[in-house]
């Protein structure tokens, strides 16, 4: 965890940004949970508004024959009138649950394109990507620190190296 | 009385149902205009599920048109400006 290996290098700053990170993915995340659930909940209702407008119109079509059959031209004509209100008004309805459901679509597109640019810009990691510049900072931390140990435990070791010259030296 | 929530269904209404659709709906007008959101939900919520618990769902091969038209279940207080103005949407 890049937290964990960020405090281990005494880096609380880089520890506190990758906490961070983590929290808006959390975040994130749950909100897209919330999306695919309601896209659902859409898809379904769209599902249903088409299923009960294509039985509206099987509906239309067999009435129309037993109207025409049962009553005068000019019944016939009233009534057939006024089931293709009812029917016409039922079209308004699906165009209008369509209509709907792209215009939620089309806003979580424009929000999918926002949290692209979270990622293009570095506020967001993104899970396919190579390295986040938070593991770079790390990496560069990390290699700076075992550099100094090695460059400690050198001087040290030339130091010691020196004086034992120095010593051999005065004998 | 025939009752569309858009979006959803049509509903039969039986007719002793009619006044409590209309005293919510001439609540509605005055939330709406007041553009208090809490209050809007809440009598939106209460006017569909009136009509969804003691209506019927129309049958298929019924096709008629209907008396009132309710909106679709999501609208925002600002779609729903635009129609609950004056009597609302049931005629006084």
């Amino acid at each position: 965890m890049q937290a964990r290996q960020a405090l281990e290098i005494n880096r609380e700053d880089l520890a506190r940004l990758a906490l961070e990170r983590k929290q808006t993915a959390i975040h994130e995340l749950q909100g897209l949970d919330q999306q695919i659930s309601d896209l659902e909940i859409e898809q379904e209702k769209l599902t249903h508004a088409e299923q009960r407008l294509q039985a509206k119109v099987e509906a239309f079509r067999t009435q129309k024959e037993v109207i025409k059959a049962q009553y005068s031209a000019a019944q016939a004509q009233v009534r057939i009138s006024s089931a293709l209100s009812g029917i016409s008004e039922e079209m308004g309805d699906v165009s209008l649950a369509v209509e709907r459901a792209e215009n939620k679509t089309e806003a979580l597109k424009a929000k999918a394109g926002a949290i692209d640019e979270l990622v293009i810009t570095g506020v967001l990691d993104d899970p396919g990507s190579n390295k986040s510049s938070l593991d770079q900072q790390l990496q560069q931390a990390s290699v700076s620190a075992g550099v100094e140990a090695e460059l400690a435990a050198l001087r040290s070791g030339q130091d010691q190296k020196n004086n034992k010259a120095l010593e051999e030296g005065k004998s | 009385m025939i009752v569309r929530i858009l979006t959803e269904n049509q509903y039969n209404l039986p007719g002793i149902h009619v006044d409590q659709l209309n005293e919510i709906d001439n609540k509605l007008v005055e939330v709406v205009e007041q553009r208090n959101q809490d209050g809007f939900e809440r009598l939106l919520k209460s006017m569909l599920d009136l009509v969804r618990e003691k209506g019927s769902p129309l049958p298929v091969n019924e096709l008629v048109e209907s008396d009132v038209v309710l909106p679709e279940p999501d609208i925002s207080l600002e779609e729903a400006s635009r129609l609950f103005t004056g009597e609302g949407l049931v005629p006084d």
